[in-house]
């Protein structure tokens, strides 16, 4: 869409300190043009060894997940807890407009990186500390992961079927929240920061933000229930299959969403208006969801008699939301994905080319799409630290062999 | 209220139902000026959900912290008076369906012909541009599509149903903010507006995005894992103590797996050779969950949660929404607050969410009624 080369964020600089809980942060901000460094130890970051791999070969530079969450950075080596790599840090700060970092509470000021030291070397720096539980608090040193977060977010005790075990979500969905809630922050604190401002601190955590971006309407439905009178059912029962059925057809599956009396209608002119169907309660969206199972047992016969797509298309002439389910293959052959594409080519030095999933934006006037592919351990050590930095290659070698970088 | 980030910026929102007025309680919360435009005619359709419009919940919380404005977009005058509003606005947010905002001669082509820097946020549920832009959708429909739900179940589920949830709309709205908070800095910069044209769906499978490398690299089309990992074990959610209760937890180290085995009295069944080591426990995952919820079982999901936090060892409990209240933690963040309305009275919303330094956020103020603010 764009023929322009500067995205909206290109004049700022990241380093990136982060591990899973900041990956989509620091992500996003790469995506609109910020230059960002990613920052790990000589080894490697952990996140590097995320299975599964390309090709199925366990490698650091093979992580599918590195691969897609770290796009678009630089990346350097650098040991925060050796006394040279600590000066090199704060040289990188001085030049640096955010950091974001996800270690425990309390590590970045046990090594003296903590904002009140780097705001000394550079007033004007934006910092975001993102962690599992938050900065301080009674559960500050408390233990995430992603199934754990997913549970405190207010939203597994929904997830699945009402009769079987909750279900997890996919990918990183908790992180990913904090993970933009902090770039919201982040952002903010630049924008005031151009009025006239001063840096910031900022402080997200897991624990806090997951539910906002899962199901913020969960607690407002629970507290608006707890009146006196007649209660309805609480939000919390696991009601997806009855609130958003799904249904077999000729090759898959569809799900409909239908809310109105009119999208019901409509939904029983694209099943062939049988009479079966025309049951005058059965237009009310409370009324199916009570009587779910029912229902869900008539209409089997009149939507396995088409395909996903007649459904998904005479949804729209009838002017009923329907939707395939599509697995990952039908979302990316899909002429929808294609038509805007979603995918851009990569081109990496040890997996080789593939088809990479760009922002879900297209920008008119500034860039905004994936450039350049994850670094290598390593890659860009020598651009950094001897062409910005001024180092020598020989000083390079000694900091190698001093496992500094 | 004059030093909140966003004093002096304004924003029309022609939004409806979970993503255009999310992001506009979120730069309302941050203090722009937010205008909600809407109409008896034809309302936000989240107020028609329910037998009163001001007071359902799901509308009253994602439209806190902004004005409403009572105009029929489908008259002359009210798209005259709308562009008025235009005329003196910095964003425009939307997310009519496909080809409305065109049809009322106000997508972004011709609202920049009258005001050349405004910041057009627009999101539809498939983004413009292909055969399926002008379909309408809701939240749990573009999960389906991007491939998410297809992966949200366990192995044995006859399909997928995913939860109760709108997704991955929040998380739609929290990025078009990040957008429209760039493009205003980048403005500010260079005095140039833009349009940000976003897709649904892709936000979805951007919550995925190593699951689509999974195929595009590895030709694999990716199956769902349920509640297991591959790098963890125990990991699961284990059925506790009382009537559809539960905790789950995750064992990621060995050095974690001995903190546990501690925790729970170490049973003589933690010493077995085929639970030493993490791949062993990888490879008798099934047998090793079953004894886990036989301790489980016998505790409520809060003392599960406790004891193995205490121990070092990842535990969360289930939690519904009566459950955050006693949550310590969230208590400490401020992490709830009460908002009086109108007509609904005081009730419990997520609180805001941003920890900036020596920021002071103005608070957050009950949604409209319908034409409040006319």
């Amino acid at each position: 869409m764009s023929e322009h080369q500067e995205g909206a964020l290109s004049v700022y600089r990241v380093l990136d300190l982060t591990d899973q809980k900041g990956a989509f942060c620091t992500k996003m901000l790469a995506d609109l043009g910020a230059d960002v460094i990613k920052i790990e130890r000589p080894e490697g970051d952990a996140t590097r060894s995320i299975p599964p791999f390309a090709g199925d070969v366990p490698h650091i530079e093979r992580s599918l997940y590195f691969l897609f969450r770290y796009a678009n950075r630089r990346g350097v080596t650098l040991n925060l807890e050796t006394a040279d790599g600590k000066k090199i840090f704060e040289k990188l700060v001085k030049k640096a407009d955010v950091v974001v970092e996800t270690f425990p509470p309390g590590y970045m000021a046990g090594l003296g990186l903590d904002y009140p030291a780097l705001k000394k070397i550079n007033p004007g720096l934006v910092m975001a500390s993102i962690t599992e539980f938050g900065q301080t608090g009674p559960y500050k040193d408390w233990k995430g992961s992603d199934i754990v977060n997913y549970a405190m977010s207010n939203t597994m005790i929904t997830s699945g079927f009402g009769d079987g075990a909750p279900i997890n979500l996919p990918g990183t969905p908790s992180c990913d929240a904090a993970s933009i809630i902090a770039a919201i922050s982040i952002v903010t604190a630049l924008y005031m920061r151009g009025a006239g401002g001063q840096g910031r601190y900022i402080d997200t955590s897991v624990h806090e933000t997951s539910r906002l971006a899962l199901y913020p309407w969960m607690l407002p439905m629970y507290s608006y229930n707890v009146n006196p009178g007649m209660p309805p059912p609480p939000p919390e029962g696991r009601l997806g299959a009855m609130i958003y059925p799904v249904y077999p057809c000729k090759d898959g599956f569809i799900r409909v969403v239908a809310l109105t009396p009119r999208q019901w209608d409509g939904l029983v002119h694209v099943l062939g208006d049988p009479e079966v169907l025309k049951q005058p309660q059965w237009r009310e969206f409370y009324y199916r969801i009570g009587n779910a199972a029912d229902i869900y047992a008539v209409m089997l016969e009149f939507t396995t008699q088409f395909t996903m797509l007649e459904l998904f298309e005479k949804g729209h002439q009838e002017g009923v939301p329907i939707v395939p389910i599509y697995n990952i293959e039908g979302f990316t052959n899909s002429p929808q994905t294609e038509a805007r594409k979603f995918y851009s080519e990569m081109k990496h030095p040890v997996v080789g080319k593939f088809k990479y999933p760009g922002p879900p934006y297209k920008w008119s006037g500034t860039h905004c799409e994936a450039k350049r592919p994850a670094p290598t351990l390593g890659q860009h050590n020598e651009e950094i630290y001897c062409k910005e930095l001024g180092f020598s290659k020989q000083d390079l070698a000694a900091l190698r062999r001093a496992e500094v970088i | 209220m004059s030093d909140a980030p966003l004093h002096g910026i304004r924003v029309i929102s022609f939004g409806t139902g979970g993503v255009v007025p999310d992001f506009g309680k979120i730069m309302g919360e941050l203090g722009a000026d937010v205008i909600k435009v809407e109409c008896k005619e034809n309302p936000d359709f989240m107020r028609t959900i329910g037998a009163d419009p001001d007071n359902i919940a799901g509308f009253n919380e994602s439209n806190r912290s902004k004005r409403d404005f009572g105009l029929n977009l489908k008259t002359e005058k009210g798209q005259e008076i709308a562009k008025r509003l235009i005329k003196i606005a910095d964003i425009v947010g939307e997310n009519l369906r496909g080809g409305v905002m065109k049809s009322l001669n106000m997508d972004y082509e011709s609202v920049r012909k009258i005001k050349p820097d405004i910041i057009y946020i627009s999101s539809n549920g498939y983004g413009s541009g292909g055969p399926f832009s002008e379909y309408q959708a809701y939240g749990p429909m573009l999960s389906a599509f991007s491939g998410l739900l297809s992966l949200w179940c366990h192995p044995t589920d006859p399909y997928p149903v995913g939860a109760n949830v709108p997704l991955p709309d929040h998380y739609a709205s929290k990025m078009l903010v990040v957008a429209a908070l760039a493009a205003l800095d980048y403005r500010r910069r260079t005095g140039k507006g833009q349009l940000v044209d976003m897709s649904q769906v892709e936000m979805a499978a951007n919550m995925i995005g190593e699951y689509c490398l999974e195929y595009t690299i590895n030709e694999r089309v990716p199956q769902p894992v349920g509640n297991r990992s591959p790098y963890a074990a125990p990991y699961n959610a284990y059925r506790c103590k009382g009537n559809d209760q539960w905790c789950a937890i995750s064992v990621l180290t060995d050095a974690e797996w001995e903190c546990f085995c501690q925790a729970i009295g170490s049973p003589h069944w933690t010493k077995e050779a085929k639970f030493a080591d993490l791949p062993s426990r990888l490879k008798h995952v099934d047998e090793l969950d079953k004894h886990v919820e036989e301790w489980t079982l016998q505790h409520e999901p809060r003392e599960v949660m406790i004891v193995l936090q205490n121990a070092g060892v990842a535990a969360g409990v289930l939690y519904r929404p009566a459950e955050i209240l006693d949550d310590p933690q969230l208590r400490w963040v401020n992490a709830i607050v009460e908002v009086d309305h109108p007509v609904a009275g005081k009730r419990l919303y997520p609180g805001i969410p941003f920890h900036i330094s020596d920021v002071t956020l103005p608070p957050s103020r009950p949604a409209p009624i319908l034409g409040q603010h006319t």
